[in-house]
């Protein structure tokens, strides 16, 4: 026994050991391209870069609403120096200026008259804006101070559920205030008779508005700062948090699957990578040691992102499956490509879905369930010092776990002679994938299953998508989408293994075939029950998606619930693979007939339930 | 045919799908531009504290705050704990002024639309206490010009939203010119290439002019899109020349980039970088390519935009004549 144990080790760590070999390859060969010029051009690329950066932080940002209104004033009138002073208006002669062609707001005899369209409306509205900011730069010179700002306002964030205030300090940040006012008469104090009892942290002073909301050393200006000072003062938090951390984080991503895409479809250029598929290496230890030096820098970017934005060890891990989700989708990318045209096609489309996957549904953070879906939900809770339970930790990152780990599957499959250096069609390449790992009929339960998670991060894409919509039309919308996500997930590697002649395209092996599938699939299923534990089926689109696979269903319900699904997958399954058998205008056909016979079990499922 | 160009059609379902998410895209970014522009919203608001029939003489006739008084700060903080309220304002007299303590919610969205509401009744509050002191001060406020009603969204749209859609197929044409010269370096397509009775400066001509073309008829497409939209954009033909001139620059930049990077990746990161910084760095500029689409947009340019739109037509005639004379001198 001991024998075996020290066997599997030996394997192991030769396997390792292949894989740094093959990492430290990578990396060498990654540097052999940094000749002296290149670095030269980096460096002064980066002295440019920097120098632009200063330039904007010390002009106070870019100015791309450059005097759009025009305004009609005299000089002498008093409305001419709020116009000057403000960047969106600039300052036109009156005389003989027509409304609406020549200037957009005309201001005369002490009438102000807007042109008769939108974009008068929204020139009144920001002159008005510029004289709210003249007046309250003109008032602070006052000495008078009492008059000149006789309303001090101290505002500060209060939790509901807990008796804790959630005010962070850090630097004032001010995304909104119209007209820049400059720091308003705020002598710091409230003079509030009665002291809260709640131990109020409200001591920050504004500094001052900036122009772009200040992300820097602790949580920022992103999240509620507790202000104090004259109402021109209060900036509103900027509700979209997570849109900033999306960019923060995902931005340097793009760069890095940039890279490994390209050195991952040079080895199937000009048979470069047929040296490495002769060595006594797997393939799996190649794909391992050429990511591995890609997925130690994410980390690393990561973890210093999660460091700046004042997060902890819960963010990097929330972030990092997403990392890894970019490599394997990279990868199967390259893998496909047949040109660095296609190549960076692929990389956009998959840096678009994955950003807007972890972005679209951390729009509801605090608001409803659908939030954790995505892993930034998790970073915004660790930033705000809420604590996140194992359930919502899994419930976020698990299909981003697995889904990596099918793609890599999937894309070591191809990593093989016959597919590497040819020019396949991509969708024929992807059915080459699929038979890859076809061994045996038993294959279409494993492969169903190992679907599942594709299944679920579309399903739930939907249902984020579809939230905004009344009731009454995404139910039956997102049944239909929901029963034809299914019904591809479960015939694809059927049609696959029907394509490659695998099996004989036989009514009975279709029928077994569709059997087998729909069990993997059904048995797949069950894992989602991880969903109740997040609360999903409380809402009504949460129900519609998944009732139909009998989860969040009361226990009165029975047995007939529990094996309908399992009779449902069969049926269908077969359906399509009785399809498949006959090309692709048939499979299309019994898709078609699949997808209407699910939508209406699934209707008839939740308007029985519902 | 297009079925066998994937490249295009995936390139139109990326930017279809961007255009599907644009609604969610506008909302978060215009809030990333202006917290403020999130209204339309109620908030119901308890007053309390000895200096509460001021604050409530000043709110009670604004729309987006509903005020109602309290007898006591406990009873205030009672009513907002249980969400009979969303915000508490105790006002007291303090050292001749009034200080206000507001206290909001700290969820996300709903925090943002009070807080704005808030500021914004605040604001006339204070507006009407410096008219009580006016004797007291010594240059009186200007009186402000009437509200409009306007949507923030407008402004976004022109200086924002507009220039985006314009310069991304700038952007994307590079990378594209980028990947087809470094596939002929690294394919070996390139003898193949310089076999046919053509000189480099022809085939470098021809790619350069593939993509720079490809970009203003992107531009046209997003406009035509646009004006169906109900966003009428200003002078399309000035904006479409505009996106030719840059376009041409870029692509030839970015030709100029792959022939001399040894290899994609490098390549790759120089033109994104390059880009990148150049763009940013032109923005600082008094005179900028956004800004100068934006006022053309808008309808506001006047003729120092036009002088600035040719002067963009000869610097990218002039970087092309001389991205032209390196490749006749480039020696592969």
């Amino acid at each position: 026994m001991s024998g075996r144990v020290t066997r599997l080790a030996r394997a192991a760590t030769e396997r390792a050991r292949t894989v740094l070999r093959i990492a430290r390859w990578e990396v060498a060969r990654g540097a052999d391209t940094l000749d002296r010029r290149t670095l030269a051009v980096g460096a002064v690329g980066l002295l440019l870069a920097g120098l632009v950066a200063g330039a904007a932080a010390a002009t106070g940002g870019a100015a791309v609403d450059r005097d759009i209104y025009r305004i009609g004033v005299d000089e002498e009138s008093p409305y001419y120096e709020p116009v000057q002073a403000s960047t969106e208006l600039v300052a036109t002669s009156p005389d003989g200026a027509e409304l609406g062609s020549d200037v957009d707001v005309l201001v005369t005899d002490g009438r102000v008259r807007p042109a008769d369209s939108r974009k008068g409306q929204a020139a009144l509205a920001a002159f008005r804006a510029a004289v709210q900011g003249y007046n309250d730069r003109r008032l602070s010179e006052d000495d008078n101070r009492t008059a000149a700002f006789p309303v001090v306002v101290s505002l500060q964030y209060l939790e509901r559920s807990a008796e804790r205030p959630a005010g962070t300090t850090g630097g004032g940040g001010d995304g909104g205030s119209d007209g820049g006012s400059s720091a308003g008469g705020g002598d710091g104090d409230d003079g509030a008779a009665t002291s809260p009892s709640l131990g109020g942290s409200d001591a920050t002073d504004d500094d001052g508005p900036l122009p772009v909301p200040d992300v820097g050393g602790g949580t920022g200006g992103l999240f509620r700062t507790d202000t104090t000072g004259s109402p021109a003062d209060i900036a509103p938090p900027f509700p979209f948090a997570s849109l900033v951390l999306a960019f923060l984080f995902l931005v340097p991503m793009n760069f890095v699957i940039q890279a490994y895409g390209s050195t991952i479809l040079n080895e199937r250029i000009n048979r470069r990578g047929e040296l490495l598929l002769v060595a006594p290496v797997s393939p799996g230890e190649i794909v391992a040691g050429k990511t591995l030096p890609y997925a130690t820098g994410m980390l690393a970017v990561t973890a210093l992102i999660a460091a700046f934005v004042g997060g902890g060890v819960v963010s990097v891990a929330a972030v990092a499956p997403v990392a890894l989700l970019f490599l394997a989708a990279t990868f199967l990318g390259a893998m496909f490509a047949r040109s660095f045209k296609e190549l960076t096609f692929v990389t956009v489309t998959v840096s678009v879905f994955l950003t807007t996957y972890t972005f679209v549904p951390a729009i509801f953070t605090n608001v409803t369930p659908i939030a954790l879906i995505s892993p930034l939900t998790l970073v915004v809770m660790d930033l705000q010092g809420t604590a996140v339970s194992a359930s919502e930790f899994a419930f976020a990152t698990g299909p981003i776990f697995v889904s990596t780990g099918v793609l890599f599957l999937l894309g070591v499959g191809v990593y093989r002679e016959e597919d590497m250096f040819t020019q396949r069609p991509v969708p024929l390449k992807f059915l080459d994938a699929l038979d890859s790992r076809i061994r045996s009929a038993r294959s279409m339960t494993t492969i169903s299953a190992l679907l599942i998670p594709f299944v679920f991060v579309a399903e739930l894409l939907a249902v984020a998508v579809l939230y905004a919509l009344p009731v009454s039309v995404t139910v039956p919308l997102l049944l239909v989408v929901v029963a034809g996500i299914e019904e591809v997930a479960k015939s694809v590697h059927v049609y696959a293994g029907f394509t490659k002649r695998r099996f004989e395209p036989s009514a009975r092996s279709a029928l077994l075939l569709g059997g087998l599938s729909g069990l993997g699939f059904f048995l797949g299923e069950k894992v989602t029950a991880i969903v109740q534990l997040v609360g999903l089926p409380e809402l009504t689109l949460g129900r519609a998606a998944f009732a139909p696979a009998g989860i969040g269903v009361s226990a009165g319900a029975g047995l007939l619930l529990l094996l309908a699904p399992l009779v449902l997958h069969a049926v269908t399954a077969s359906v399509t693979a009785l399809g498949a058998r006959g090309g692709r205008t048939w499979y299309a056909g019994g898709l078609v007939a699949a997808t209407t016979i699910h939508a209406l079990y699934n209707l008839t499922v939740v308007v029985t339930l519902g | 045919m297009l079925r066998k160009e994937k490249t295009i059609v995936l390139a139109l379902l990326i930017q279809l799908f961007i255009a599907a998410f644009s609604s969610f895209l506008v909302v978060g970014l215009v809030s990333l531009y202006d917290p403020g522009s999130v209204g339309g919203y109620t908030v119901e608001t308890a007053v309390t504290g000895d200096a509460s029939d001021d604050l409530l003489a000043a709110v009670d006739d604004r729309e987006g705050v509903s005020a109602r008084s309290y007898p006591t700060r406990s009873a205030a903080m009672a009513a907002f704990e249980e969400r009979r309220v969303d915000a508490v304002l105790v006002a007291t007299h303090a050292d001749g002024r009034i200080a206000v303590r507001a206290t909001v919610p700290d969820s996300n969205v709903r925090t943002t639309l009070a807080v704005v509401q808030i500021r914004d009744a605040l604001r006339a509050f204070e507006r009407a206490e410096r008219t009580d002191r006016a004797a007291y001060l010594d240059a009186l406020p200007l009186e402000l010009p009437p509200p409009a009603r306007s949507s923030p969204y407008y402004g976004f749209t022109y200086t924002l939203l507009v220039p985006l859609l314009l310069f991304l197929p700038v952007f994307i044409s590079g990378s594209i010119t980028v990947d087809s010269i470094t596939e002929e370096f690294e394919r070996g397509t390139l003898e193949l290439l310089r076999v046919a009775p053509l000189s480099m400066t022809d085939i470098v001509d021809g790619k350069v002019a593939a993509a720079a073309v490809l970009a203003p008829a992107q531009a046209a497409l997003w406009l035509g899109l646009l004006r169906l939209n109900g966003t009428t954009v200003a002078r399309p033909l000035v904006l479409l020349a505009v996106v030719a001139s840059l376009s041409l620059l870029i692509v030839s930049l970015a030709a100029a980039t792959a022939l001399f990077a040894p290899d994609r990746r490098v390549a790759q990161l120089f033109y994104s970088t390059g880009v990148l910084v150049a763009f940013g760095g032109s923005t600082l500029l008094p005179v900028n390519p956004p800004n100068t689409v934006a006022r053309l947009a808008i309808g506001s340019a006047h003729g120092g935009d036009l002088l600035a739109v040719a002067g963009y037509v000869v610097v990218s005639l002039v970087a092309v004549a001389v991205v032209r004379r390196a490749v006749t001198r480039l020696s592969l």
